[in-house]
């Protein structure tokens, strides 16, 4: 069915969900990573003091 | 035990990161089962052809964007009510998956509605109304950023949710107060006018989706309580750890 008629109408669908799908997971991942970063600096610092 | 004992961000925080890839298998099994039927199993729409397989994703998509928008303001009610701060981080994390749902409803919704009524966008009560949601959640979530106190935040963006509320009935209803382009639900409490495997293909995207927004929502939440509790003492034995 992704190659008939109406393909094009099947993959900007199906192509569109499975990118915003995967564009949050990467979001979600990079915050977490960000998060745990700062935390890390901030615990570093303390221990410099 | 008590409930407040789960309210607390550190018990949350553990269980949360047990739960959370469970949900997402759960989600991957799911959704894979559902789209394998939808794609493959599920037969050609005699009218529509081919190309009615975008209800698969868009139909669940529209479910979830107002299920999560309503679990949202209960989240908010609760925050506002019991002043409680993991209900109003809870509500901060659903914000972005549930806009994310609305996007892909309006999207695969205009490419449905291309080959079939001829336009990718019509003015129609049930689009616009779900359009407003979209713009609810952005709202909410440039709201709930905009203070530099996040309790603030919390309660300003808790007000606009339960204010927001109000669309969801319209949006549900949209179909049936106004004449819409707008088709009416195939799918109700009362029953469904559906082949069967073509429900069960739904049934199965929209479980998927659903157990996907439980699971971001909590791996969200515990990146939001590493932000706002950085200095928490549990926290910086959780990464000393």
């Amino acid at each position: 069915m992704f190659t008939t008629d109406h393909a094009f109408y099947l993959w900007m669908s199906y192509g569109a969900a499975a990118a915003a799908i995967v564009a949050e997971i990467v979001m979600l991942r990079l915050r977490r990573a960000r998060a745990a970063a700062r935390i890390e600096e901030e615990r570093d610092l303390e221990t410099t003091d | 035990m008590a409930w407040s004992y789960f309210a607390s961000p550190a018990t949350f925080y553990r269980l949360a990161g047990r739960m959370a890839p469970w949900f997402f298998a759960l989600a991957a099994i799911s959704g894979a089962l559902g789209l394998y039927i939808g794609l493959y199993v599920a037969p050609t729409d005699a009218q529509q052809g081919e190309v009615y397989r975008v209800i698969f994703i868009h139909v669940p998509a529209a479910w979830m964007s107002m299920f999560t928008y309503f679990v949202l303001a209960c989240y908010a009610a609760v925050s506002l009510t019991f002043n409680t701060r993991l209900a109003a981080m809870m509500a901060r994390a659903l914000a972005p998956t549930g806009a994310m749902f609305t996007f892909v409803a309006l999207w695969t919704g205009a490419f449905w509605g291309r080959p079939t009524w001829g336009t990718y966008w019509v003015w129609d009560a049930r689009i616009t109304s779900e359009l407003v949601l979209l713009f609810l959640y952005f709202g909410f979530i440039a709201l709930t950023n905009a203070f530099e106190d996040p309790r603030r935040g919390d309660r300003a963006g808790a007000l606009l949710a339960l204010i927001g509320v109000v669309n969801l009935p319209i949006i549900y209803f949209s179909v049936k107060w106004w004449n819409t382009l707008h088709q009416g639900s195939s799918v109700s409490f009362q029953g469904t006018s559906m082949h069967v495997q073509m429900l069960w293909a739904m049934l199965l995207v929209a479980f998927s989706f659903w157990m996907y927004t439980i699971g971001t929502s909590l791996v969200r939440c515990r990146a939001i309580i590493l932000e706002r509790e950085s200095r928490a003492r549990w926290v910086r034995e959780l990464k000393a750890a």
